[in-house]
């Protein structure tokens, strides 16, 4: 069952700036990675399935009801935390949350109380004096507080230490198993790598693909700098059938590329030769899509072709 | 429809400058109306400007940060992240609006009865001009029937003020034209008031303003016409305040 559709959401900013043809579902219970750089349309998608802006074409539904129109009706089960952190002035963290329990219309202190404690937040205090991660704390409780089923949640780590980040992760991992629904836009590779299902990678407003979260990490290659002892070894290695991308035979060294189908061939190959060293370069989730995002060059709007 | 927790979040971030505003227009009122110095200025300057100019700068500001100021902030994502409709938003800081300034006028209208039943004065004093015939004392109506127009004066400026906070997403577009706003119609009712001193020519100002809408004088010497004349800055309340909220429901929002 979808709980989250996107289809053929169309918004145009002008000057290509915008969400052109966005499809996508989130099914009841599945985690989906909304990945892309900077100003690719995540926010805008988002903003869109909270009501705040109307499409130019296409919808916007979560739980089979209209984002635009039945805004109220759908935020009642939606956690959302905001990618810019922007408390109202004027109040303590306290009265924040109290303010927000009221017009969620949340009943009891037990869970929040649990939240402030796990994210180690002291919410006493003006709003105002609070750090970038305190307000994001803040934010955080608020958006769990009421446990709604569905969570979208815009680049939830921007602001948190590493030791926060960990403990977010490993709440939304729980919330997970719990059956909650995710949507998670973020431009951290290790974060999305490490809680979603699948992983939509959306670029300058339009969605390149969507995979499956197991199939990228299969699909990672790992990369090694090798250096022969003498020239007859790097012309046995070379000839073994795997094909090095670069190679320079009076260095007596070669760089290639190991996917993980050919790992046996590869060391098969490699006890074969005699070895100076090895050097082991791991392409990490980020390059890999650095490497994929320029592969779809082509998507790009209003002619950007830099590569 | 309305929102308590949203009011009680507008109370918060507002209350000092109106506790502010409604301090100085008491003060200033129970000056003007108990000092002998003061007292043939309790017209002129008092009613003929400060109820209008202290509430402005009021209305201005908070209309401003009720809508407009929180869309830039980016702080009305928490609010409209909640079940709750945007025209249950606008509404309830309209609501708010209206509501203080309403409370303005009543506390500041209470200090001046109090005075004036302390201290009554003639209207010819309080006019500060005894050859216009005018007799008896300031009663206690008419000084409720002066804030009443005074009032519905001040909820236009407001209401306008309101709209376009509610159209504009930026701070400086909604406070800018507030602003003008706001600065035209005082300025001419300043100079429409040295017209009506005497200051030829000066008087024809009184039509460039929404101020002029709120007759004192009518009161002062019991003619109707400011019944009639209030009829004008609440059409334009009422329209003003049907735009901002229309215009808030449907527009995007950049949050």
């Amino acid at each position: 069952m979808n709980v989250i559709e996107v289809n053929k959401l169309t918004k145009d900013y002008g000057h290509g700036r915008g969400i052109f043809d966005v499809t996508f579902e989130v099914h009841k219970g599945e985690t989906l990675g909304f990945l892309g750089p900077n100003g690719a349309g995540k926010s805008t998608t988002m903003r869109h399935l909270m009501g705040f802006s109307k499409p130019l074409s296409g919808t916007a539904n979560i739980g089979g009801l209209d984002c635009t129109a039945k805004h109220h009706e759908i935020l009642r089960n939606v956690g959302y935390l905001p990618g810019e952190v922007a408390l109202p002035d004027g109040l303590t963290g306290r009265e924040f949350i109290s303010m927000m329990k009221n017009m969620r219309n949340t009943k009891g202190d037990d869970r929040t109380d649990e939240l402030l404690k796990l994210f180690e937040l002291d919410p006493n205090g003006d709003v105002k004096r609070m750090s970038i991660g305190e307000k994001r704390k803040l934010a955080v409780v608020t958006a769990f507080m009421s446990d709604p089923d569905i969570l979208l949640l815009d680049e939830p780590t921007s602001g948190l230490d590493p030791v926060m980040q960990e403990v977010f992760i490993d709440f939304i991992r729980n919330e997970k198993k719990r059956g909650k629904t995710i949507l998670l836009s973020s431009h951290i590779f290790s974060e999305v790598e490490a809680l979603c299902d699948r992983i939509a990678i959306i670029k300058e407003g339009r969605l390149i693909s969507t995979v499956a979260a197991a199939d990228v990490k299969h699909g990672l290659k790992n990369e090694f700098t090798i250096e022969f002892e003498t020239t007859d070894d790097y012309d046995r290695f070379i000839h073994s059938g795997l094909s090095p991308e670069k190679g320079n035979k009076s260095a007596k060294k070669c760089v290639i590329s190991v996917p993980d189908k050919v790992t046996n061939h590869f060391l098969a190959a490699l006890s074969k030769c005699s070895i100076r060293s090895i050097d082991e370069h791991s392409v990490s989730l980020e390059e890999f899509f650095m490497h994929f995002y320029k592969n779809n060059k082509k998507f790009g709007v209003g002619g950007i072709q830099n590569a | 429809m309305f929102s308590l927790p949203l009011f009680k979040q507008s109370v918060k971030s507002n209350w000092v400058m109106w506790a502010s505003i409604t301090g100085v227009m008491s003060v200033l009122c129970a000056q003007f109306s108990a000092l002998k110095m003061t007292q043939p200025l309790l017209f002129v300057i008092f009613y003929g400007m400060m109820t209008t100019i202290l509430p402005a700068i009021y209305v201005l500001v908070t209309a401003n940060k009720l809508i407009a100021g929180q869309i830039d902030r980016g702080s009305m994502a928490y609010i409209l992240s909640t079940p709750v409709k945007r025209s249950t938003v606008v509404f309830t800081q309209g609501v708010f609006l209206v509501g203080s300034l309403v409370a303005m006028f009543g506390i500041e209208t209470l200090v001046h009865l109090a005075v004036n039943a302390a201290k009554p004065i003639t209207l010819a004093t309080a006019l500060g001009n005894s050859d216009l015939g005018i007799q008896g004392d300031l009663t206690a109506s008419m000084i409720v029937q002066v804030n009443l127009s005074a009032l519905v004066v001040c909820i236009a400026i407001a209401a306008v003020c309101f709209m376009f906070s509610g159209i504009f997403n930026s701070t400086k577009y909604s406070i800018g034209l507030s602003g003008i706003f706001v600065g035209v119609n005082i300025l001419a009712n300043m100079l429409a008031m040295f017209g009506s001193l005497g200051v030829s020519g000066l008087d024809k100002f009184k039509y460039l303003t929404i101020c002029s809408f709120y007759d004192y004088k009518s009161v002062l010497f019991s003619h109707n016409d400011w019944i009639t004349k209030m009829i004008f800055p609440a059409a334009i309340a009422v329209a003003a305040l049907t735009i901002g909220s229309a215009v808030f429901k449907k527009k995007d929002l950049p949050l």
